[in-house]
């Protein structure tokens, strides 16, 4: 049976050993996200403080819930143990089927449990965290999932975005100028100068925030991927102070509107490629109406940074499905597409069946096409495999002709303002470049002149390997 | 004792001493430090210059913290945010503001 919430999931974490409750007492301002950010660079447990300073008992805050492959395999329903293949091969099953939601009345929604409205909004009343040393402000709104809605065509659009409180009943955030969620207000309600409804959303169940990370296409709803992965449908309730539709078993619901003609300062934060670069003072203002919670709320944190952590590990996942529907759908013989939580989503490997640095050169037409998120892609044969970066590393360093193998691209108006080696300059003007490593052998090489990989399962025969397997044990190997 | 604040600057060559209009964050311990205040203030470097004004630590768009304070006094509270279209740069709009320009 599927996670409905974030505290079922929180039970099973805590069974498999997978969750450490600290009940001693720590200080939201950043003392809990020194403690998270230090247990992801040991890929550590989920935790859950219980007492927060300056805060009644009860109110919590959680962090890296899906921090590590194994949680990952946990909240998809499969073994801890699950590779990385396994997860990635479940999941692109799964993702192929879509399952409506289920809307539910409020008495039914335990996020309805207790609420605020109007002049009454306190964002303060949440342990919202000073997550990093430096950054602009504390961060509600790290792993949360952002729903708003276009108008016209009614699709809602689940993304993740940061948040930052503002004042007690102001937020500023900042949604990339490229996100759908800025596609929609700048298409629907700028032009318009109209606030869009926006809700934002702390602790649901763990798809459904791993799902917010993934680079769907527009017009398509990610709350139906959920439900399809889940195996059953998500249940929504109503906002109550916009129109919009939350996951119910949700931890905290923000509801508030975007304004189209007001800003206020956002950032810095650090950010997902794990540094902080300056994206600051360049986002958008959301007016609180309205905050509903459970008893005993829990705020979900992400101590972002260098990876892994939730956020390299979600976007390896939901990412690199997606490219590899999008590769195939443009012709490339793609095998596998893996992206590495290291690379934070900069770096890209893709597995092909048959290589050459014309496939290469369209794998990288196909990631500069539209908004371009990526910017390093090492293309392989389909005897690497691609989920073992010390295969990848041997044959990016031996198969990658430094002068013909490598091709790249510039482009303008839709590259990543979080890339760090980009300029302050290239990040204003949304600049960057890509680039393909073609580390495959040249198509019009003959079979005769490749050369023979010297590994145990491809020099030898199968004679021999079989010979050396059957005497294993009796070389006194284990 | 005197109050304390930060402000973020892209550089930190951006402020200038005299009436400025900024945002600042109130560090005063509690659940409600950094709540955010926009303020037209005079700024100064040095505290022989106001030793009656709270304290203004400066940051840079990167989060990096100068080695020494600012000081400075609340000359208006404004509104919580300024005019300007979403995702336009705020301090750009500020700067504006200040020249006359908007």
């Amino acid at each position: 049976m599927a996670f409905k919430d974030h505290r079922d999931f929180f039970a099973v974490l805590e069974k498999e050993g997978e969750l450490v409750k600290i009940t001693q007492e720590v200080d939201w301002d950043l003392e809990v996200g020194a403690i998270g950010r230090r247990v992801y660079e040991m890929e550590g447990p989920c935790l859950l403080f219980e007492k927060i300073k300056d805060y009644p008992e009860g109110f919590r805050i959680s962090n890296g819930t899906t921090g590590t492959w194994h949680r990952v395999a946990l909240a998809m329903g499969l073994s801890k143990y699950a590779s990385i293949r396994e997860i990635y091969r479940v999941y692109e099953e799964k993702v192929e089927r879509k399952i409506p939601p289920r809307i539910v009345k409020k008495e039914d929604a335990p996020c309805k449990e207790k609420s605020m409205t109007g002049d009454a909004v306190d964002l303060y009343t949440f342990p919202s965290p000073m997550i990093h040393e430096g950054d602009g402000g504390r961060y509600i709104g790290s792993w949360d999932l952002v729903v708003c809605k276009d108008p016209e065509t009614g699709w809602t659009n689940w993304g993740m975005y940061r948040f930052m409180v503002h004042t007690k009943n102001w937020l500023t955030g900042w949604p990339q100028t490229t996100s759908q969620l800025a596609m929609i207000f700048k298409e629907k309600y700028l032009p318009k100068n109209q606030p869009m409804p926006i809700a934002i959303v702390l602790g649901t169940d763990p798809i459904s925030h791993i799902m917010a990370t993934a680079p769907l296409r527009p017009q398509e709803n990610e709350v139906e991927y959920v439900g399809g992965i889940r195996g059953e449908p998500i249940e929504l309730v109503p906002c109550e102070s916009i129109d919009l539709l939350v996951p119910a078993h949700a931890e905290i619901v923000i509801e508030g509107e975007l304004m189209p003609d007001k800003i206020a300062p956002d950032g810095p934060f650090g950010e997902y490629p794990g540094y902080r670069s300056g994206t600051m003072c360049e986002g958008v203002a959301v007016k609180v109406k309205a905050i509903t919670y459970r008893n005993d709320p829990i705020v979900t944190m992400i101590s972002l940074g260098v990876p892994p952590d939730d956020s390299s590990i979600a976007a390896s996942l939901t990412a690199a499905v997606s490219m590899k529907k999008g590769l195939l759908r443009r012709g490339v013989p793609v095998t596998d597409v893996y992206v590495p939580p290291e690379g934070v989503t900069h770096l890209i490997i893709v597995g092909v069946k048959k290589g050459g640095i014309e496939v290469a050169r369209k794998v990288l037409d196909f990631f500069t096409t539209r908004r371009v998120m990526t910017n390093k892609h090492i293309v392989v044969d389909e005897d690497v495999d691609v989920f073992n970066m010390s295969e990848v590393l041997h044959a990016f360093a031996t198969k990658c002709h430094p002068g013909r193998g490598i091709a790249y691209e510039w482009y303008e108006g839709r590259s990543n303002s979080l890339t760090p080696c980009y300029s302050p300059e290239e990040r204003k003007r949304l600049k960057g470049v890509s680039v393909v490593f073609d580390s495959t052998w040249p198509l019009e090489w003959p079979r005769d002149i490749i050369p023979i990989k010297a590994s145990f399962k491809t020099i030898y025969s199968a004679e021999i390997q079989e010979k050396v397997m059957k005497n294993w044990e009796k070389y006194g190997l284990i | 004792m005197a109050k304390e604040w930060q402000t973020f600057v892209r550089k930190f060559d951006d402020i200038v001493e005299g009436e400025v209009e900024l945002f600042i964050k109130d560090l005063s311990p509690g659940p409600r430090k950094y709540d955010t205040k926009h303020v037209r203030a005079r700024v100064v470097k040095s505290k022989e210059a106001m030793p009656d004004g709270d304290v203004l630590w400066i940051r840079s768009e990167s989060g990096l913290k100068a080695s020494k304070s600012w000081y400075m006094k609340i000359i208006e509270e404004l509104p919580e945010w300024v005019p300007g279209r979403s995702w336009e740069n705020v301090l750009d709009v500020i700067g504006r503001s200040h020249r006359g320009e908007r």
